[in-house]
């Protein structure tokens, strides 16, 4: 396959802009909870996949496309509202970053762990705004606002994954960050610049999608709080993917 | 010995996981368990501390097989003991003053995990830990501020506090990216070992790396302690409740002093960048204490006083002095520590009975009416200039003979003197029956202020930083040329002094004073009630970028 084909085909699963469209496209039709959370775990394994099958000329174009995407995404995030189409922007602003080990050469198991610890705490994302959208009709910041006094556990959870999103420590993405700031300050220290500056602006969205939410007085409403098995489940997913941080940390750094 | 650091470490983690999972359970009793909790990792702590002030040795240990390193070193030790009795006492204040919030375990739960990664952050013998630790202190804090989830305000500014620590981040992570290249481990204790056996072993973009980590370590420390331009956090992150003001005025807004203390190695070898950090400090300083004075709300001026104090912390590393930042860390924590925990009490008290004695103070201080009387001017310019200079020549030839051939001493005495004749100036303007007895009041509590200041850091100068080859090469790397030196001092004594006399004519011939000094007056005021516009231009920027954001999502149909 020739090189420009082989990357366009892998940059509609490892978003490049003006690809990246595709994924969000996607995503705004699939209505289903269940294909959205399929969507979100395949799409950067598919793109992973590809890349490490094929054989191509990495030009020299890539690092700066993939850096801009992700930075473009990142800064439309910070107006975002819907939580579903909040999470499609973060996933495209992570996963473009994949380039990044693709181009310095990375194994394929690490590039499988890093799509893997990117995504599940999107796909987290995504059951926690059905579970919005099952109780208030829709996922939107600003909204109807204080799930932390109308549904504390509900709103500690969804706080909890956030924060995982948005690559903070000991979550997987935090390490990935931290570790392409380090391959890349030697190489190109522009690309590691504006990785800290993408991961800047990932905080202040993630900042303005939790103060959105949770912040707030109480709903006069009765409205259920999240269940103790639900807890149990997303306490569990987020252990694991802490400890997947830090043996990610072990192999990376 | 290992056991122990650790054990002061995780104490407070697991105090906080017990509370998350059985906070249900025991309602609001869990707190004496983080009370219980923090009580005993301060006690292990303070038996480190006494094992390092005995000269045990200093130790790297590390975790499992992990990258992750504790050090046992003095700086560790002295601020876990303070960070964790600091923490004690709000966790002590919070049992009762929480009692009445929604949220008491989560506020507990939260409370233990900033102790831990504040502990995490002064024990972290490498770069990751570091990293780690100083990033969670802002998201962590971020939450402490946002105790109140009702509070659109409070989330307003817990966010401007999240930002500039996350802003503050990016120059450690770059800094901790770039020794790793350099050195190929992320061990501190190797890397300083190896900066300190070659310095100019390394470059970035053609500058030695030293400067370049010294300078990014800087950025993250004036972003830690509100220094100028990145300080709008401080004085506006009142809403939230009064033991999380305690603890970040007490403890984790100077953390920009510790991170300077932890680099030493580094910034010992870095040509310009502590004349920059004295720079930054010494503007700090001003603006903080001139905001303090023109604010109308009691909350703000205790933020812009303690915006003021860090610019002196820093101040203070510029010259040298590290070991005096720690002190000075460890004395504006205790200061503003019990002015924050003891506001609630003297409300109260105020509203009962103002309890301010009509005396000669209130009369100066309050009503602004100096003492008329006249004494000989000549008797008074020598008491006021020539009686702090030797009470401060005199404390500190009393713990170091050579004190005075570092030119950050001379830059402390500076202060130190100029601040002690302003006190005696103001002395004599009081209305009092027996100004000789005030004036001996006042120069008897400078001594005993100057010599309890000069043996402690003397003191802390010599368990921080033993080595005395080391403690010269801070002061050194500090210096500039005598002569600018000696220009600069001749300048500042000239600004002291008219500032002195432009205060004398003012009282003297005030009402005298033309249209336009007026004017050019009142646009200073207008300017300082603003605080300098500079929260307003932040405002502005991150308006227009969110405008940005917004067009594009517009124009790229949302996709």
């Amino acid at each position: 396959m020739p090189d420009l084909l082989s990357i366009l085909l892998i940059a509609i699963f490892l978003p490049l802009f003006p690809m990246s469209m595709v994924f969000n496209a996607l995503l705004e039709n699939i209505k289903p909870n269940g294909l959205r959370v399929l969507l979100f775990i395949l799409w950067p394994l598919i793109g992973v996949l590809i890349a490490i099958n094929s054989e191509f000329v990495i030009p020299g174009w890539l690092l700066p496309l993939a850096l801009s995407t992700s930075l473009l995404y990142a800064i439309r995030l910070l107006t975002l509202r819907e939580v579903n189409q909040w999470t499609g922007f973060l996933a495209t602003s992570t996963w473009s970053l994949l380039w990044l080990p693709v181009i310095e050469g990375n194994s394929a198991e690490l590039l499988y762990g890093f799509a893997i610890g990117m995504s599940v705490p999107l796909v987290l994302l995504v059951l926690l705004a059905a579970g919005l959208e099952r109780r208030f009709g829709a996922a939107y910041t600003g909204l109807y606002g204080g799930l932390a006094r109308t549904i504390p556990r509900y709103a500690g959870v969804l706080v909890t994954v956030v924060i995982a999103a948005v690559a903070t420590p000991l979550f997987p993405t935090f390490f990935f960050m931290l570790d392409m700031v380090v391959e890349t300050i030697s190489t190109t220290p522009s690309a590691a610049l504006v990785l800290l500056f993408i991961w800047l602006f990932w905080s202040w969205a993630g900042a303005r999608l939790i103060q959105g939410l949770i912040v707030g007085r109480a709903s006069h409403n009765k409205i259920a709080d999240m269940s103790i098995a639900s807890i149990s489940f997303y306490s569990i997913v987020l252990i694991v993917l802490m400890l997947g941080g830090i043996y990610l940390a072990g192999a990376i750094l | 010995m290992e056991r122990l650091i650790i054990a002061v470490a995780v104490l407070p983690l697991i105090s906080a996981l017990f509370i998350q999972l059985f906070a249900g359970r025991f309602g609001r009793s869990i707190a004496r368990l983080s009370v219980a909790m923090t009580t005993l990792s301060f006690l292990l702590s303070g038996l480190l501390l006494a094992l390092a002030i005995s000269g045990s040795e200093n130790l790297a240990i590390p975790l499992g097989s992990s990258a992750a390193v504790l050090l046992f070193d003095p700086l560790s030790t002295l601020l876990a003991t303070i960070i964790l009795g600091i923490s004690l006492i709000v966790h002590l204040y919070s049992v009762r003053y929480m009692a009445e919030e929604a949220g008491y375990g989560q506020f507990f739960v939260l409370l233990d995990m900033m102790t831990a990664a504040l502990l995490f952050m002064v024990i972290a013998g490498d770069l990751i830990t570091l990293v780690i630790s100083w990033y969670l202190v802002g998201v962590i804090l971020y939450f402490l501020l946002g105790q109140d989830t009702r509070s659109q305000t409070a989330y307003r500014f817990a966010f401007w506090t999240l930002i500039t620590y996350r802003l503050g981040d990016l120059p450690l992570i770059l800094a901790a990216a770039l020794l790793f290249n350099a050195y190929d481990t992320w061990s501190l204790t190797i890397i300083f070992s190896e900066v300190m056996a070659n310095p100019d072993a390394h470059q970035v973009l053609g500058l030695p790396l030293t400067d370049v980590v010294a300078a990014l370590i800087g950025l993250a420390a004036f972003a830690r302690s509100a220094q100028f331009l990145l300080h709008t956090w401080l004085p506006y992150t009142m809403d939230g409740p009064t033991p999380v003001s305690a603890l970040m005025h007490a403890g984790i807004v100077n953390a920009g002093g510790f991170l300077i203390n932890r680099f030493a190695p580094v910034f010992i070898h870095s040509s310009e960048v502590l004349h920059w950090i004295f720079i930054v400090g010494l503007i700090t300083a001003i603006f903080g204490s001139l905001l303090m004075l023109t604010q109308n709300d009691i909350k703000k001026a205790l933020g812009y006083s303690t915006m003021g104090q860090m610019g002196f912390m820093i101040m203070e590393c510029g010259i040298g002095a590290f070991s005096l930042a720690i002190y000075h860390m460890f004395a504006h924590g205790v200061f503003k520590g019990t002015m924050f925990l003891s506001a609630g009490g003297v409300i109260n008290q105020a509203r009962e009975d103002d309890g301010i004695p009509k005396d000669e103070l209130y009369t100066f201080a309050v009503e602004k009416r100096p003492n008329k009387a006249r004494y000989p001017w000549l008797l008074m310019a020598v008491v006021t200039l020539l009686v702090p200079l030797v009470i401060l020549v005199f404390a500190h030839l009393l713990v170091s003979e050579d004190y005075f051939q570092k030119q950050g001493a001379i830059v402390l005495l500076f202060f130190g003197w100029v601040t002690g004749a302003q006190l005696i100036f103001a002395t004599y303007k009081m209305r009092s029956q027996n100004v000789w007895r005030l004036v001996g009041l006042s120069i008897l509590s400078l001594l005993i202020v100057v010599l309890g200041y000069v043996f402690i850091s003397h003191a802390f100068d010599q368990f921080l930083y033993p080595d005395a080859a080391f403690q010269a090469q801070l002061y050194s790397a500090a210096n500039i040329d005598s002569l600018s030196f000696d220009v600069l001092v001749v300048i500042v004594t000239l600004i002291i002094v008219s500032g002195w006399g432009m205060t004398y004519f003012s009282e003297q011939y005030g009402h005298r004073r033309a249209q336009k000094s007026k004017r050019l007056w009142l646009n200073f005021y207008a300017l300082i009630s603003r605080e300098f516009y500079v929260s307003d231009v932040y405002t502005r920027l991150s308006r227009t970028l969110l405008t940005m954001s917004s067009r594009l999502n517009v124009w790229l149909r949302w996709l």
